[in-house]
């Protein structure tokens, strides 16, 4: 460890040591397991991602206490793909790594590239030809930081986008307005496919869907204010508190977003909403845009917390949420 | 409707002084800097004409003295001075390209002979487009290296096509001191270097901005290899003995002779060399080749020099004809690899190694502090000037190393397209390789 001048030094540090001492652990072992012989590549992959982990951190490690479920993504994800007849691979975390790009944005590059050199083997060992990802960050780094040749990287949106997903009239047909955060790392940071009008073509096919934009959004849009899950302090909490104002101005019911990062932390201050005055409140939703898409399908609602927020239906009919101590 | 950011774009930045409001090489409202014609042209022009009148002047009322006459007897080395060898070599290569006679419609013989091509070639080719130049590019872009094509066609051309010339200009005095140099060899060495010249700066300008130039690369030193082979069996088939009518089939019979022998082995290590790297850049991951090519260049290079040895004082003292051989063809067999070599080493270097002559670029103008988040938010980024100058001067900007958000506003927002996050991602890492990354680098358990 060598000693940094501290004007320059880590002056702000991870505040989920834990969660990322264990998911750099993982780069420990890189013994690529015995997988049953693949006779046929699979066509499609999706690769949910680290968001299991922030679930968990989340909800049990009394960090916070908020209400997003990230397992949502997930369920959303699968159940989306499955309506465009896509039966993808699940690459879950049983033998795949983390995506490293939490790693490689902390300076951890030596973790990164072992993580990277395993997923690699691994996605050629299923002779994967789509990889699907849910996670802006994730379809940043395996499209830009990995070197996947033949392998072709989509974020859901695109898929879904692409291969026509069409939704039911509503039921209720109550108008909603709904706006849409863009990620740093799918829209700006993308040199190739930035991820902008996908996500926004799916809500406009929402019959009673409404988009607005935010102040700043597509190429100028507002970081939510916490990259590479470093540094929560009042600082950044007051970047995404000017984030989610700008969207209470615009008096909207949903604000998406398309990457777990944005969710966590915009999740995070919309809990606050508990011990905040009545008119301080935020009045929409937060919720990921897969959660969001696949809430308008028909089937089984997807969803396995039915603590978020239960009076989905209408947000501004109660003041204070249900099961706010 | 109009959007509220475009509300925020026209009303806070692009009314004010210095921001304009048109953008690209085709804006009318604001023109920086003072154009060429005709403010510099009048301005040049005075002051060449007090030059001539000095000039003048000085030769009228001091004449200088004229020295001996010329000896008839004894033949002169003609030569003029060295910033007109150029001239002088384009003259003498001028016959070789053709004489054309034709009458024109008014009835008049124009005959292009090589005096006529002499003419055009020492002054029209090479001045004029240098008055045409401010002309023909209308570009503000002044850097060389963010101008590649006009660079690389000013480095071979006005570099190696005239120096070339140049050299060309004294063939007389090379074929008298190397007899076993052929003057057809000098006389293509005017054409194909600057050629080559051109491409190489080419690629090593356009890597600079992070392209990717694997085709280039391949494309280049695949026809370098193709050209050292075609060579070398020309070599082989019509070498140094062309004088004995001997066919080239028979003469394949004669690889083992004494002449043969150190041609054959300097034809071979010149024949791999260039495979090898061929083969490094179009089939080898970029770090592997350029191991491949280090090793292959080094082995390549004693090899020659312990043959050249061998064959000169050891095994056979006498084969100078094999050494005339590779002299007559020295411009394939040894600029050619090397021409590879150095086309390699631009394409493939690596980016990050350039990386602060990017960041070089900033000119200060602000517009990333204007838009960088943390600058809002950070107390002592409140009085910053500018996120990415600072940063490369190391001076303190508020927004140290591990504050940065990576989310990439301020490259969305530059004029000159600088990626802060990649430095950001660089320095990082380079922090984090001595264990000092965000939490330590300690993992769990350690």
């Amino acid at each position: 460890m060598i000693a940094l001048d501290p004007e320059y030094g880590p002056a702000r540090t991870i505040p989920h040591p834990v969660m990322f001492r264990v998911l750099d652990s993982e780069s420990d072992e890189t013994t690529v397991p015995k997988v049953f012989p693949v006779e046929k590549g699979a066509e499609w992959a999706y690769y949910p991602g680290c968001i299991d982990y922030y679930d968990q951190e989340m909800q049990f490690s009394h960090l916070n206490y908020g209400d997003t479920d990230h397992g949502i993504i997930f369920d959303s994800s699968v159940k989306l793909l499955k309506a465009v007849g896509i039966e993808p691979v699940i690459l879950d975390r049983s033998f795949m790594k983390c995506c490293g790009h939490d790693q490689l944005w902390q300076g951890k590059l030596d973790v990164f590239q072992k993580m990277r050199d395993y997923n690699t083997k691994i996605i050629k060992t299923l002779g994967i030809k789509n990889l699907v990802t849910s996670c802006a960050e994730g379809y940043r780094t395996f499209k830009l930081d990995y070197r996947l040749d033949g392998v072709n990287v989509r974020h859901v949106t695109q898929v879904l986008y692409e291969r026509g997903l069409r939704f039911p009239p509503p039921k209720d047909g109550k108008a909603i307005r709904v706006t849409y955060q863009d990620p740093c790392r799918s829209c700006r940071q993308m040199p190739v496919d930035p991820i902008y009008e996908e996500p926004r073509e799916l809500i406009r096919r929402v019959e009673n869907a409404e988009l607005v934009e935010l102040k700043t959004f597509r190429a100028d849009a507002q970081c939510c204010g916490v990259a590479q899950m470093m540094y929560c302090n009042d600082k950044t909490k007051g970047l995404t508190a000017s984030r989610m104002d700008e969207a209470k101005e615009l008096d909207v019911d949903y604000l998406l977003t398309a990457c777990p990062k944005c969710l966590t932390h915009f999740g995070c201050l919309h809990h606050e909403n508990r011990w905040k005055p009545e008119e301080e409140r935020y009045r929409y939703r937060v919720i990921d845009i897969t959660h969001f898409l696949a809430e308008r399908l028909e089937g089984e609602t997807v969803g396995r917390a039915p603590s978020v927020i239960p009076q989905a239906q209408d947000p501004r009919a109660k003041g204070r949420p249900q099961g706010a101590e | 409707m109009t959007l509220p950011m475009q509300t925020m774009k026209e009303g806070v930045y692009e009314e004010r002084p210095g921001f304009p409001t048109q953008y690209g090489p085709d804006r009318t409202d604001y023109q920086p800097g003072v154009p060429f014609w005709p403010h510099e042209a009048y301005r040049d022009l005075v002051i060449v004409f007090v030059l001539m009148a000095i000039l003048l002047f000085l030769s009228a009322a001091y004449t200088p003295e004229v020295g001996p006459a010329a000896n008839p007897a004894i033949q002169p080395f003609i030569v003029p001075d060295w910033y007109l060898l150029f001239s002088w070599g384009l003259l003498k290569l001028a016959d070789v390209l053709p004489t054309i006679v034709f009458t024109d419609p008014l009835g008049n013989l124009i005959n292009m002979d090589a005096a006529f091509w002499g003419n055009m070639l020492t002054f029209p080719l090479v001045l004029v487009p240098l008055l045409l130049l401010p002309f023909i590019d209308r570009g503000r872009e002044t850097r060389p290296a963010k101008a590649p094509v006009r660079t690389a066609v000013g480095v071979g051309f006005y570099l190696g096509f005239l120096f070339f010339s140049s050299l060309y200009a004294t063939n007389d005095r090379i074929l008298q001191s190397w007899p076993f140099i052929a003057d057809d060899a000098l006389k293509w060495m005017v054409i194909i270097p600057p050629i080559l010249i051109t491409f190489a700066t080419y690629v090593g300008i356009r890597r600079l901005g992070f392209r990717d130039m694997y085709w280039w690369n391949v494309l280049l030193i695949g026809s370098a290899f193709a050209v050292v082979l075609l060579m070398s069996l020309w070599a082989f088939a019509l070498g140094p003995w062309a004088a004995d009518g001997m066919s080239p089939i028979d003469r394949l019979g004669t690889l083992g002779d004494q002449n043969a022998w150190p041609l054959t082995v300097f034809m071979v290590i010149v024949i791999l060399y260039s495979a090898v790297l061929f083969y490094a850049t179009a089939f080898l991951k970029e770090r592997k080749a350029k191991e491949v090519v280090l090793a292959a260049s080094v082995i390549t290079f004693f090899a020659v020099v312990i043959a050249a040895k061998g064959f000169a004082d050891w095994i056979f003292p006498a084969t100078f004809s094999a050494l005339k051989t590779i002299a007559l063809y020295s411009n394939y067999f040894i600029a050619l690899p090397l021409f590879a070599l150095v086309t390699f080493y631009l394409g493939t270097r690596t980016p990050y190694s350039t990386y602060e002559y990017l960041l070089n670029e900033c000119y200060q103008c602000g517009k990333c502090h204007t838009v960088c988040p943390v600058t809002k938010v950070e107390d002592d980024a409140l009085g910053g000037l500018n996120l990415v100058y600072n940063t490369f001067k190391k001076q303190h900007d508020g927004v140290p190393l591990w504050t940065c958000l990576a989310c990439d506003a301020c490259s969305a927002v530059c004029p000159l397209d600088i990626k802060y996050s990649d430095y950001i991602l660089e320095e990082r890492s380079k922090v984090g390789a001595q264990g000092a990354a965000a939490d330590g680098g300690r993992r769990y358990g350690e």
